[in-house]
């Protein structure tokens, strides 16, 4: 079943839908927290809530603005985020984040290709960017810091953060509307 | 709104557009970009592209195999009453014969019952004798085995692997509370199954989990004991 049928089964109050839901999606969602912050036990309280939020949200969940695996992984980065910042805790290192994803497979590919996972994608588009971008690319889109943040933890200008992020961004779009164009071109 | 694709200020705002799409634009900046982007449909095309691209990244995060009982209890919160047959403990039909057979003996050795059950829910058996730490393997978040250690003058352990993808020998190593794995003994698995007895050489309390590993290093199967 595709992961809006689960959601939608979810919010009628399918409990074998959230069962299959949970069982689905608690290795990236246990998976993200703990690749940011390091701690299983910081990163279980981070995925169950995050749970517990899509199951109590689903029915307010709207296609339109993105993939359930989107909705699902952000609202758990948030979360994580949150998470990081009430206990003051240090963040794991971004280049560590990126290395893990891009060597790392799904527990089951075959069916994460069959429901349209993009993650294959996404990884080979992380790959060839240069260090310095995909780096800065993941301090802002995983773990929410914004330019003048990358700038001053980095130690470099305001505006070759800015730049970093955007080339960054671009790469990645351009590596999602054609997957099949991935290639290192830096 | 209006239909001008080259809407005054697009240059200036095209920075900014990736830090808007990737939510990390705050206060004014971020008011002012969006107001742009209200009235200009060439930047809402583009902030909608860069905000998709945003948005996957997330999804590139490795997996990781969440802690033992980790989605019995969102089950519980959610209550969700049924745990649904996969994560059942349910060992083939021969199997249970024999392993109940060598849980037996072991439980006649020592004078006590570990509570095992081809019925009972993983993580809902009932309570081990005093001075008993037991829990099942878990491989892929499904439930193949359980693990039992014994504490006393002799300690103990008794592990046993169902339907797992081990095969050949494999390494049981356990590890304390205080970070440091322990080997405790090797044994064979044929076709994912075995059941094996060894001394304990570490305090059955100071076990935080205990592991199924290949000869190459990889963990098949975990379970955690502290």
């Amino acid at each position: 079943m595709s992961d809006d049928g689960l959601l939608a089964g979810m919010a009628l109050g399918e409990q074998a839908a959230a069962v299959a839901f949970v069982r689905r999606y608690q290795r990236r969602v246990f998976g993200l927290a703990y690749s940011m912050t390091g701690d299983a036990g910081v990163a279980e309280d981070v995925a169950q809530e995050a749970m517990i939020r899509v199951w109590k949200h689903a029915p307010v969940f709207d296609p339109r603005r993105g993939s359930v695996a989107s909705w699902v992984l952000t609202i758990t980065r948030n979360l994580a985020i949150d998470a990081l910042r009430l206990r003051r805790a240090v963040p794991t290192d971004p280049d560590d984040f990126a290395a893990a994803a891009m060597r790392s497979n799904e527990h089951n590919p075959e069916d994460a290709v069959q429901r349209g996972d993009v993650r294959h994608v996404v990884r080979d588009a992380l790959e060839v960017l240069p260090p310095d971008q995909r780096r800065a690319v993941v301090l802002a889109a995983v773990y929410g810091r914004t330019a003048l943040e990358i700038s001053e933890s980095e130690g470099i200008p305001l505006g070759t953060a800015k730049t970093r992020i955007r080339t960054a961004l671009i790469r990645l779009r351009a590596a999602i509307e054609h997957p099949e164009g991935v290639s290192d071109d830096r | 709104m209006t239909d001008d694709m080259n809407e005054p200020g697009c240059e200036q705002h095209q920075e900014e557009l990736s830090e808007l799409a990737l939510g990390v634009l705050t206060g004014r900046d971020r008011a002012r970009v969006l107001a742009h982007v209200d009235s200009c449909p060439r930047c809402a095309e583009e902030l909608e592209q860069l905000s998709r691209a945003a948005d996957v990244v997330v999804q590139a995060a490795p997996e990781a195999e969440p802690p033992m009982g980790f989605e019995v209890r969102i089950f519980e919160r959610m209550g969700v009453a049924d745990l649904g047959r996969k994560n059942r403990f349910r060992p083939p039909r021969w199997a249970v014969g024999a392993l109940s057979a060598a849980a037996a003996v072991v439980a006649l050795a020592v004078g006590l019952s570990l509570g095992l059950s081809s019925s009972t829910p993983p993580n809902q058996s009932a309570a081990p004798p005093r001075g008993v730490v037991t829990a099942s393997l878990v491989e892929h978040g499904t439930v193949v085995g359980r693990v039992a250690a014994h504490g006393g003058a002799h300690p103990w352990m008794w592990m046993m692997l169902v339907d797992s993808s081990a095969q050949g020998t494999v390494n049981c190593i356990v590890v304390t509370s205080d970070g440091v794995s322990h080997q405790v003994g090797s044994f064979v698995a044929k076709k994912g199954y075995g059941a094996w007895v060894a001394p304990l050489h570490v305090d059955p309390k100071d076990i935080r989990s205990a592991e199924v590993v290949a000869p190459s290093g990889t963990v098949i199967a975990t379970a955690a004991l502290g």
